[in-house]
């Protein structure tokens, strides 16, 4: 059984993100970069199952810079058997599409029964990946997952959905790839053994020619959206008191919504 | 008169002492091959040292005498058999040779030995009776009326009552020159007399107080190694081979060892010789769980039955050990065949015990044998973090906070300086150079509560114009609670970072505010070339204050009783520095817990305990806070950023935050100024 996890790396948390002055990126001196909290439900959750029939392997598919193995070897450690790294410049700045482009060729190059994926990446937030890579394979995509089950001719699947206020059972047939969030386990810490051996784990670099395609598929000429500025929020305003008649502080409320907040 | 003086009596007493003497050395000698299926581990260091503790330790009873009524009663035992040594010397040497005595018992000396012996032996027997009353009728909860501690008492009974009948019985047939120097002997004879025995009857007497006494005594000495009475054998080269390196000093893994094929300990082999050694050793006295914080507050560890369980394990493995051929084969499957019982870590000794361990050292303090304990619960630990990945879930994220952002709290790491802006404090990575290297800690740069105490420490510093700096962004948590938990390879790889970091930059000494930095920075980076001079602020603080550079001029109405840290009092022995600035400052009245300095109770937080959660018994920060409240303080005076957290949440759950404060030395001084 071939368990995919596609893991991405991601600026640690309690990081505070800077932008360039020109407001294309965010400035990555002073920077940890994690493997993505999310992504290492989607490692832990392949672990288990492997464990769990006591066969299978689980391999970490990665789209990232060079910088980016550290991210990989931490998966490794954790027990992943060997990891595909799509490394290459023409990679470098690929929407959600392009992403899951990538990835979805590399996965059907090495070949797959289940894929996890986190349910997003905390630093673009953009949570389209995951969803993206089942269409382009054509598979079933379930996202949001909190509880995964394996039938025991490894044939069907069926997960728990978290959906507002409840939860959805849902039962596939495999393959079909599954987007993690948090309560689907908890990821387990690599042991020494672990980071020893992985080092001399396999990891495997993909570049766009050898997914059998040009680097124009990828990267921003391969994207369908472009990334125009990048800026932080603003700073967050201590709130304002109303007072008055209801009908003046309604008109007065809509007024301030469309002239000051310009929200509608 | 010697009963082995004719035949058959000559032959049994042969066949009885070679039978004796051979069980017992066959003990022995199981007991020490066992250990070489052990670790090996170098103990014969300082011996001018060692030979002091023995002096101290044994015949001082120093430690047992910290509780005066067990202290007392153990004393007269210990010396009753000192004293009893010659005499069975005597007793022995005529069953081979009758007529055989010790040079010196003609003279005036040999008289002197009478006395001292026949007084002895009314001696230990009140004491054998006070121990019993003390364990069968006090019943200090620390101790077990078993059937072993009763059998080692008769034992000790009877070898004196035998030892009275026999010169009761010589003085009666005649052949002891006279009852003056054995008074008690003398009476016993006098009474026997007085109901009529004659000649005969004495000889019974003293006939079966000899073969009485031959026969108990080597009974005794086959039981010793097979009961807890074995210290009486061991304990003496326990505490000459005690541990006399730095005492916050964890051992060194070697994780570039690339043929190591486990880390930490998970099989009881894995010990080393040293570690199994304190097993035989442990009387089960109970001092360490008497004042283990842990136990105390109703969790899963109990020192004293960690270590009897540890020996009996070791005793249950030692048949299949001694089967394997090599002492070098570490693995189970040494030699094709693999150990079926108990597995140490996880059945012998419980996860949770080892979890709940503070690491405070007062278990290892008070062990008058000094077995060592915290170095055997972190090597467990080891196993667990290092092989297994097992441990308290919430330390997952402690780890990855370190390993991430270099603090345990996950804060980024370069908002580490944070506290400093606009203070106009000198960045060692900018000047390169200062006389004193101030490192902050985690806390001191993180904590809140705890940053007022970095800025007292600033500004005291800053009044005297002291040259001092600090690492700013390039200083990284020390690593102490890391260790403690069991992940050497975190804590190695922070060690290694600030090492390099150290070494870069021209300083005279390292000062600190935290305990646990200066334990680590002081006792274990030398294991990783890191040699710097460091200080703890309170050694500082006291020496400014002894030079008349500080002067603490305002006076406070304030009562205070100072909480000590165990990594600054039982791991480094400073006790009275903090207590000296308290009594600095003009108004303060020090008040003294029932238990402090050397006995004094952990806050709760050392040994990684800071981050993991409390869910068993009751919570040792409140226990402890409940003691400093005893002494009606209106101030808690501490030392330490841990000590000073868990303090005030215990006041806090007390609801007592309002009208008793928890304030740091350096607070308190500062205020003064």
């Amino acid at each position: 059984m071939k368990l995919i996890a596609c893991i991405k790396e991601v600026p640690d948390t309690a990081t505070q993100i800077k932008i360039n002055p020109a407001g294309t990126e965010i400035i990555k001196d002073g920077v940890e970069f994690i493997v993505n909290p999310y992504d290492e439900y989607a490692v832990e959750e392949c672990l288990r199952i492997k464990e769990k029939f006591g066969e299978g392997e689980v391999i970490a598919v990665c789209m990232g810079p060079t910088r980016a193995t550290e991210a990989i070897r931490k998966c490794l450690a954790m027990g992943v058997d060997r990891a595909v790294h799509l490394c290459d410049p023409a990679f470098e700045k690929s929407d959600t599409y392009a992403t899951a482009k990538a990835l979805a060729k590399a996965i059907e190059k090495t070949g797959f029964d289940l894929i996890l994926c986190g349910k997003q990446a905390v630093d673009g937030d953009g949570c389209q990946v995951g969803a993206q890579i089942a269409e382009l394979l054509g598979i079933p995509g379930v996202p949001l997952i909190i509880k995964l089950e394996i039938s025991t001719d490894k044939k069907t699947a069926i997960a728990h959905r978290q959906v507002e206020g409840a939860t959805e059972v849902v039962e596939v047939k495999l393959p079909a790839l599954f987007t993690c969030q948090k309560g689907l386990n908890e990821a387990r810490y690599p042991s020494l053994k672990g980071i020893m051996g992985a080092k001399k784990k396999e990891i495997k670099f993909f570049t766009p020619a050898d997914l059998g395609e040009a680097p124009g598929s990828f990267g921003e000429a391969g994207s369908l959206a472009r990334m125009v500025k990048l800026s932080l929020p603003p700073t967050r305003q201590g709130g304002r008191k109303m007072e008055g008649e209801p009908e003046e502080i309604s008109k007065e409320l809509v007024k301030s919504l469309m002239e000051q907040d310009k929200v509608i | 008169m010697v009963p082995t003086a004719h035949f058959p009596g000559n032959i049994i007493f042969y066949l009885i002492f070679l039978g004796g003497l051979g069980v017992f050395s066959y003990l022995i000698y199981t007991r020490i091959r066992l250990l070489l299926f052990t670790q090996k581990e170098d103990r014969l260091s300082q011996i001018g040292e060692r030979i002091k503790s023995i002096l101290v330790f044994v015949f001082g009873q120093r430690r047992l005498l910290n509780e005066p009524f067990p202290g007392v009663i153990h004393l007269l035992i210990f010396y009753g058999f000192i004293a009893f040594s010659l005499g069975t010397i005597t007793i022995i040497g005529e069953g081979w040779y009758p007529g055989f005595s010790l040079p010196f018992m003609d003279s005036p000396l040999g008289n002197i030995y009478l006395l001292v012996k026949d007084s002895f032996a009314l001696l230990v027997i009140i004491a054998i009776v006070l121990a019993a009353y003390r364990r069968w009728i006090v019943r200090p909860a620390r101790l077990e009326p078993s059937l072993d501690a009763a059998l080692c008492l008769l034992f000790i009974f009877f070898l004196m009552v035998t030892d009275l009948s026999i010169v009761a019985g010589r003085i009666g047939l005649g052949t002891e020159s006279s009852g003056l120097w054995t008074p008690a002997a003398l009476t016993i004879s006098q009474i026997i007399a007085g109901s009529g025995a004659t000649e005969a009857g004495f000889r019974t007497l003293y006939q079966v107080g000899w073969w009485g006494h031959v026969l108990f005594l080597l009974s005794f000495l086959i039981y010793l190694p097979l009961s807890k009475h074995f210290h009486v054998i061991t304990a003496i080269p326990n505490v000459f081979l005690r541990y006399l390196g730095p005492r916050g000093a964890l051992t060194k893994l070697n994780l570039e060892d690339e043929s190591a094929e486990t880390f930490g300990v998970c099989k009881v082999e894995e010990f080393t010789w040293k570690q199994c050694f304190d097993f035989y050793t442990c009387t089960e006295c109970g001092r360490c769980s008497d004042n283990c914080p842990a136990y105390r507050s109703d969790k899963p560890l109990h020192p004293k039955m960690m270590t009897v369980n540890l020996r009996h394990h070791l005793l249950d493995k030692a048949p299949f050990l001694l089967s394997k051929n090599s002492n070098t084969a570490v693995t189970d499957s040494g030699n094709g065949q693999e150990w079926n019982g108990a597995a140490m870590v996880g059945a012998v000794v419980g996860d949770d015990e080892l979890w709940a361990c503070t690491t405070c050292r007062n278990c290892e303090e008070q062990c008058p044998v000094f077995i060592e304990y915290v170095q055997r619960i972190v090597d467990m630990r080891r196993y667990l973090v290092l092989m297994e990945s097992r441990f308290p879930a919430e330390l997952t994220a402690t780890f990855k906070n370190m390993e991430n952002q270099s603090n345990p709290w996950g804060l980024g790491y370069t908002n580490r300086a944070d506290w400093a802006e606009g203070l106009n404090i000198k960045l060692m990575p900018e000047v390169g150079e200062a006389d004193i290297l101030y490192y902050v800690g985690c806390a001191g740069s993180y904590d809140d509560r705890n940053k007022k105490v970095t800025l007292s420490l600033v500004n005291i510093l800053k009044s005297l114009g002291i040259d001092f700096a600090i690492l700013g962004i390039e200083e990284k948590c020390c690593g102490d609670a890391a260790r403690r938990i069991g992940n050497e390879y975190l804590f190695q790889t922070l060690a290694q970072e600030n090492i390099e970091v150290l070494k870069n930059y021209k300083f005279k000494k390292i000062l600190t505010a935290c305990p646990h930095c200066y334990n680590t920075l002081k006792n274990e980076y030398p294991q990783f070339g890191g040699n710097f001079q460091v200080v703890h602020h309170s050694e500082f603080l006291i020496d400014l204050l002894d030079k008349g550079m500080l002067k603490p001029a305002r006076s406070f109405d304030m009562t205070i009783t100072y909480h000590d840290s165990c990594y600054l009092g039982r791991y480094n022995d400073i006790y009275d520095a903090q207590r000296r600035i308290l009594s600095a400052i003009p108004g303060v009245k020090l008040v003294e817990m029932e238990r402090n300095k050397a006995r004094s109770i952990c806050c709760g937080a050392g040994g990684g305990r800071m981050w993991m959660e409390e869910h068993l018994g009751k919570r040792i920060n409140v226990m402890r806070t409940e003691e400093a409240l005893k002494v009606n303080p209106n101030t808690i005076g501490t030392a330490c950023p841990y000590c000073l957290t868990m303090l005030e949440d215990g006041l806090k759950a007390k609801d007592m935050e309002e009208a008793v404060k928890t304030m740091d030395l350096a607070e308190l001084l500062n205020n003064a100024l």
